[in-house]
């Protein structure tokens, strides 16, 4: 079974590469269909493949760099990223990024980083589990009560409101966004999002994206274009600094680009095919499994963790292809039936 | 709604409140890692590379993040000239939110 | 978009051969082994030679019994070797010194178990 196995120049560990394909195809898959990086499943299952915790992490944020350089590409061009409100976060960004880079680099020289990386993983997935199958119970509750759409806009969260009338200078006018306010607002939010982001080894989004809406005030498709751009510098500092510390396996960033360029293609399509909720439910399990398996990991069981969390994320992998490949069929079916019918 | 937002706030304010007060605690011997490429089992780009992971890593920082970048941007246009050929109607895509 | 991208390519073309001829004149040699004497004093470290012939029972290769010597003035050493570790060694042979740039303790270091 030795050709199943490739070997890491750097760290030299044997590492499992149909494993390492999956997991880069899935994330793309994943990440294109909901709309949200998917990187959260990188450190872990590199980890639970046989990377080093700090080399799964830098190996992680480096390939969030290489995706992340088309979607902000593509949402630059539709006018969605507001470049001075992204220039101000950079600051924040890079300097979160390096105090969360150097956490994990004190936590590696007393031997603590791998377990401390998990437990952290542990809370932020039972976070993510929660928030979808409460999305979930209360569009099914929504279903039951007749469909009335009175609650979110009129109950409108307006913290950034508040916040805008902190007048520490410089003053900034966000005109873009359409708002003014002190620069360190926008600074401090970027900050806490990049230390997660680098002691993670996420782009952050899952934190800036409501951070940007709620307490900066961003419009929706503004903040989405802004936090992909930031997520670009997020991924390319992470890189770049985790590189520098020695602590990346380029091979294996390759190679999980290449697949997540093309699962990210299917992932995005399938989306327009793509009805009801039940795939929530589906992604939500697939969150807890992985939860499951990095506590199973820290256990020392690694072959089930190896196990779960392949067979979770190449499950729903396989089920929202099934939704592209069926769709887009059905498309192309329809087509040529209204060619031959004209 | 708030309520979720709000507790979403407070834990990502608390794992950021966590993280320093885990490494002081840990009080053991701080010792700096140190690895070493193993280039005598590795030939042609591998061996490069490695050579430069352990000679020189600032440039091999700098290859990494161009490298990766460039293979990003290559591969995004690549896949959108064969979605393109599929003949899909790709412009009318909604986006889900999440 | 297309341009842009073909702009990119050249640059990045340019760069690593600039890269590249910068970086040829520093081929470093890696040695591993196990410590025999590590001295702080005289910044230096000798080493049996393993070699490359790893099997199940000699993880790290088989020991060849020469001795090397590594000067560790310029080197940036992980944890401390004691004697019988086994320690992975990247350095410049300079004539007859060997300059070492950095010394992997892969006894107390192992990659692999974490």
């Amino acid at each position: 079974m030795d050709w199943l196995y490739m070997h890491m120049p750097i760290s030299g560990v044997e590492i499992l590469w149909p494993g390492l394909v999956l997991i880069g195809f899935s994330v793309g898959v994943i990440g294109g269909f909901f709309g949200m990086g998917g990187a959260w499943m990188v450190t872990p299952g590199l980890n639970i493949l046989g990377f080093p915790m700090a080399f799964a992490i830098g190996t992680d944020i480096a390939h969030i760099a290489g995706k992340s350089m088309v979607s902000t590409m593509r949402h630059s061009k539709f006018g969605n990223v507001d470049y001075v409100l992204g220039f101000v976060m950079v600051v924040g960004t890079m300097v979160g990024i390096e105090i969360g880079a150097q956490l994990v680099m004190a936590l590696e020289r007393i031997g603590l980083v791998g377990s401390a990386v998990r437990w952290v993983y542990v809370c932020v997935l039972a976070l993510i589990a929660y928030m979808v199958f409460s999305d979930y119970a209360k569009a099914v509750k929504k279903k039951k009560m007749g469909d009335v759409d009175k609650e979110k806009g009129a109950e409108g969260i307006i913290w950034y409101k508040t916040l805008h009338k902190i007048a520490i200078p410089p003053m900034v006018n966000f005109k873009v966004s359409g708002f003014r306010c002190s620069a360190w607002l926008p600074i401090v939010v970027s900050l806490v999002c990049g230390i997660l982001a680098g002691f993670l080894g996420i782009g952050g989004g899952l934190l800036r994206m409501p951070s940007l809406v709620y307490l900066i005030g961003c419009p929706t498709h503004i903040a989405v274009g802004t936090d992909l751009f930031e997520v670009m510098i997020s991924g390319l500092y992470g890189a770049f600094t985790y590189t520098l510390k020695g602590r990346i396996e380029i091979i294996a960033v390759f190679v999980m680009l290449t697949g997540a360029a093309i699962g990210a293609q299917i992932g995005t399509v399938a989306t327009k095919y793509s009805k009801g909720y039940g795939i929530r439910i589906a992604f939500g399990l697939a969150v807890l499994c992985c939860m499951v398996s990095i506590i199973l990991k820290q256990l020392k069981y690694d072959a089930p963790a190896a196990v779960l969390i392949l067979t979770a994320i190449g499950l729903i992998c396989a089920y929202i292809m099934k939704i592209m490949f069926q769709g887009a069929a059905k498309e192309l079916r329809d087509k040529k039936a209204g060619a031959a019918a004209s | 709604m708030r309520k979720r937002i709000a507790s979403l706030f407070a834990i990502g304010a608390a794992l950021n409140l966590l993280l320093p007060v885990l490494v002081w605690a840990g009080g053991p011997k701080a010792v700096d890692l140190v690895v070493v490429a193993d280039t005598r089992v590795l030939s042609g780009v591998n061996k490069y590379f490695a050579n430069l992971y352990n000679t020189n890593i600032f440039l091999f920082a700098i290859w990494a993040v161009v490298l990766t970048a460039v293979l990003g941007c290559v591969l995004g246009w690549i896949m959108d000239i064969i979605m393109m050929r599929t003949g899909l109607d790709l412009k009318s895509r909604k986006i889900v939110e999440h | 978009m297309r341009k842009k991208i073909a702009i990119s390519v050249i640059c990045t073309f340019l760069l690593s051969l600039c890269l590249c001829g910068a970086a040829i004149a520093a081929e470093a040699e890696v040695l591993q082994g196990k410590t025999l004497e590590f001295n702080k004093e005289a910044k230096t470290l000798t080493i049996e030679e393993y070699d490359l012939n790893f099997d199940k029972e000699f993880k790290y290769g088989h020991p060849t019994g020469i001795q090397s010597t590594v000067d560790l003035t310029n080197a940036q050493v992980g944890i401390e070797p004691a004697p019988g570790d086994i320690v992975r060694i990247a350095y410049y042979p300079k004539g007859d010194v060997k300059d070492a740039i950095k010394v992997q303790n892969v006894t107390k270091q192992n990659l692999m178990k974490k």
